[in-house]
């Protein structure tokens, strides 16, 4: 049986900058999410984000490296140096990064065309090309840190950090690298969240409602949208203490899915599942807790909880995260870190957002904080176009 | 958790490209040993006023998929499906259900992306499609072929600039080999864009002639576009259908410079321990190494460092050529590209060339097997490709 510790955790997330801040909003059982003032959000039906507000990148990156950096590369550098604190001790140089990321560097692009327009292509400025390629936050991590293993950014929309996990974890099992920088990063801006409007996908006030993320609720009519960094150290062994081991992974994908919704069938979610608890060498008995994917659409959530009833005659406590910090934060990492924070802690998390559930669902997902005994935790995330990547955390070494 | 069993050997059972030189493996490999180069006049732009004006563009065939789902695919995507598409129907009988998807692109569908910021841009935002956005992800390729196939083992998509199809292929192996799939379609896609056109000249990276690998006078790449995907399946399994065997893929290393954002090491610190890798994950020694398939982009920083490289790797002895010199730079799709012509290299016993070489530079002292194929006794091959960020993965192949 092989489990990869987890020794160490950046995060730079909407209302918290540090990991200990991260759990006091968790802990709150309040919504990060804030109106929208970084551009004009008027012609939509909704207004509100969870931005990150308070981070000072300068704190973390050198003046020279900070002007060569977009948004994206200053939050995945600045988590990876938190998660390096945080272990206490620097990464062999033969260490990996596995940066995950839905939507990429969208902003830089329209940065760059913005130029090329106004300036013509020949006179577009080459640093807004070198940040426009998805890698770069990684391979800025990389520079700063010295770090000579892998390098790879995987793009898997909602699931972008979970997959760039198994990644990782899959080369340190091997021995390619002793150890893995692995987060995510994604931010918020005018474009995306635009599109995102328009085609329904957001939590808006309708008349009955006010606009709020609700996840697994019958209300729920969207998603609230995040943006931040967060990196956890991987690593081969727990010299230095750990947070939670990886235990497993599961992928699949609902061969019902379009390339921009869900799916509808829960069998691919089924599966996903199953096979991460049996890469884990674990049955569904051993799963004291589940951190949903959870997203506040009718679709994903319908899809997630009749998968979950589906696995599960005995549904264990299931948590929704992205009421507090929103879908894409991070690249997908702010749930994976609730989960690892939970299992640290052996406490679970109320899910914000949640208050009524749908009168077919056979369980209900946490209301309020809850003291618990976790040895296992299985995390699920489901993307936009059918794919499904699911781990299994646990407590101890064996 | 299961770890990658290094016991597992990976087979290759089936293969496909797209690129300027031909739309399938048949004519692609005509025009290799042709000597037949697909660089011309860039087309895709008209209007657009850049620096240089040559491009290895793709003649795209019609699409396998119902015309309602083609609307919503881009480009990228509609490459992909066509050469996984090939691979697919060569394998031929590998188990849906379980095969995953991993794709590696550089820039997704950021041409269509495109279409959306110009029409904001200039005409506002209440005109720019949302459409078209949308089909901008680099998720997309992969979901993609998935949906077009019918494929449910899972999606991975990575986006490691032109390291990206050589990693998803690196990917998909691991994964085969701890039995998180039982099949992988695995490779890369990238389309044109004008974003990419620009930004390569104005780090004046582009030549204005048809690039030039490890010549003399060289003085950047020639930008390209393709995608190739391999059907990748645990040797045991495929031998156990009866599957045919085009080749073996024995290791994956990818490493990073640590270096710079854009450039790679002088020294080619970051792909001599990619091939390191790859040779100690096949379990191959670099004396068994008999042809080198090179990133070779045609850059002065490139040719040079990886032909160091090559030489601390591996030795000055083995014969190294770069297939760019046919069909340009194809970005994120490069490495598998590239693979797929090495697997056809070690199939056909004939190693590519790399044209326009009249007088290799002083800095490549290889043997970089100029202007003609070199038909030649292949067991094992190496194929490179690097991107930007440092990040470099090379693969090594065995004949089957």
């Amino acid at each position: 049986m092989t489990r990869l510790p987890i020794t160490g955790i950046g995060v730079i997330a909407p209302g918290a900058i540090g990991v200990d801040a991260f759990s006091k909003v968790l802990d709150s059982g309040k919504t990060a999410a804030s109106t929208i003032d970084r551009f004009d959000t008027t012609p939509l039906r909704a207004h509100t984000a969870a931005l990150v507000r308070d981070f000072a990148p300068k704190e973390f990156i050198a003046p020279m490296k900070l002007r060569r950096m977009n948004n994206l590369s200053r939050f995945g550098v600045a988590a990876a140096r938190l998660a390096m604190t945080d272990r206490g001790s620097p990464l062999s140089s033969a260490a990996g990064v596995a940066m995950g990321t839905a939507f990429g560097p969208v902003q830089t692009s329209v940065d760059y065309l913005q130029e090329y327009v106004e300036k013509g292509a020949a006179l577009a400025p080459p640093q807004l090309f070198a940040e426009s390629v998805a890698n770069a936050p990684g391979s800025h991590a990389g520079i700063e840190f010295g770090l000579r293993g892998f390098n790879i950014t995987v793009t898997q929309r909602e699931s972008s950090a979970l997959a760039a996990l198994m990644y990782a974890c899959s080369q340190i099992a091997k021995g390619m690298v002793p150890a893995a920088v692995v987060g995510g990063i994604d931010e918020v801006n005018e474009i995306v969240f635009g599109v995102l409007d328009r085609v329904g996908s957001l939590a808006h006030a309708n008349g009955m409602i006010d606009e709020c993320a609700r996840p697994f609720d019958r209300r729920h009519n969207g998603m609230l949208v995040g943006e931040g960094g967060a990196a956890v150290i991987a690593e081969a062994s727990a010299g230095l203490g750990a947070y939670a081991f990886v235990s497993g992974f599961g992928i699949a994908r609902d061969a019902t899915a379009t390339i921009s919704d869900w799916g509808e069938g829960p069998d691919a979610v089924v599966a996903a599942m199953r096979a991460a608890i049996e890469d884990a060498e674990l049955s569904v008995h051993n799963i004291d807790a589940i951190y949903a994917s959870a997203n506040a659409t009718a679709r994903a959530d319908r899809l997630e909880w009749r998968a979950i009833q589906s696995l599960f005659s005995d549904v264990p406590p299931v948590v929704a995260t992205k009421g507090y910090f929103g879908e894409y934060a991070a690249g997908g990492a702010l749930q994976l870190i609730a989960a690892i924070l939970a299992l640290k802690d052996q406490a679970l998390h109320a899910s914000a957002g949640f208050g009524e559930k749908d009168p077919e669902m056979r369980f209900t997902p946490t209301r309020e904080p809850l003291k618990r005994e976790l040895r296992n935790v299985l995390v699920n995330s489901i993307s936009a176009g059918g794919g499904i990547v699911c781990a299994v955390l646990s407590r101890e070494a064996a | 958790m299961r770890k990658p069993d290094p016991g597992i050997r990976v087979a290759i059972t089936g293969a496909g490209i797209l690129c300027s030189i031909g739309r399938n493996k048949d004519e692609v490999w005509n025009a290799i040993v042709e000597s037949r180069a697909g660089i011309r006049k860039l087309t895709r732009f008209p209007g657009e006023t850049f620096p240089t004006d040559l491009a290895a563009e793709v003649d795209e065939p019609a699409l396998p998929v119902p015309r309602r789902d083609a609307k919503r695919l881009s480009r990228s995507d509609r490459l992909a499906i066509i050469a996984a598409g090939e691979a697919i129907v060569q394998s031929n009988g590998f188990p849906l259900d379980r095969a995953i998807v991993s794709t590696g692109t550089s820039t997704g569908g950021l041409l269509e992306g495109e279409d959306f910021y110009f029409t904001r841009l200039l005409r506002g935002r209440r005109r720019a499609p949302a459409s078209r956005v949308l089909q901008q992800p680099t998720s997309g390729p992969s979901d993609a072929v998935a949906r077009a196939f019918k494929l449910g083992g899972g999606v991975v998509s990575n986006a490691t600039a032109c390291a990206s199809a050589g990693a998803a292929i690196g990917i998909a192996a691991d994964y085969l080999r701890a039995r998180h799939a039982d099949a992988a379609i695995a490779g890369g896609t990238d389309a044109l864009c004008r974003l990419t056109y620009s930004g390569f000249n104005v780090l004046q990276a582009v030549d204005s002639n048809p690039c030039s690998p490890f010549a003399a006078d060289r003085k950047g790449i020639t930008l390209g576009e393709g995608a190739a995907y391999l059907v990748l399946e645990r040797w045991d399994d495929a031998v156990a259908r009866g599957a045919k065997i085009l080749a073996e893929l024995c290791g994956y290393g990818a490493t990073c410079d640590a270096h710079h954002p854009t450039a790679p090491h002088e020294e080619g610190r970051g792909a001599e321990a990619a091939m390191r890798g790859a040779l100690c994950d096949g379990r191959t020694p670099a004396e068994s190494i008999d042809y080198i398939n090179a990133h070779g982009t045609g850059t002065l920083l490139n040719d040079s460092s990886e032909t160091r490289a090559i030489m601390a790797a591996v030795g000055t002895e083995v014969p190294v050529s770069s297939s760019k010199s046919y069909f340009g730079h194809t970005l994120g799709a490069s490495g598998a590209v590239e693979a797929v012509i090495t697997v056809l290299a070690l199939t056909h016993q004939i190693a590519p060339p790399t044209l326009r070489l009249e007088s290799a530079a002083a800095d490549c002292p290889l043997d970089y097997i100029p202007h003609t194929p070199r038909p030649m006794r292949m067991q094992n091959a190496l194929s490179n490709t690097f991107g930007f960020g440092g990040s470099n993965v090379s693969l090594l192949f065995r004949r089957a």
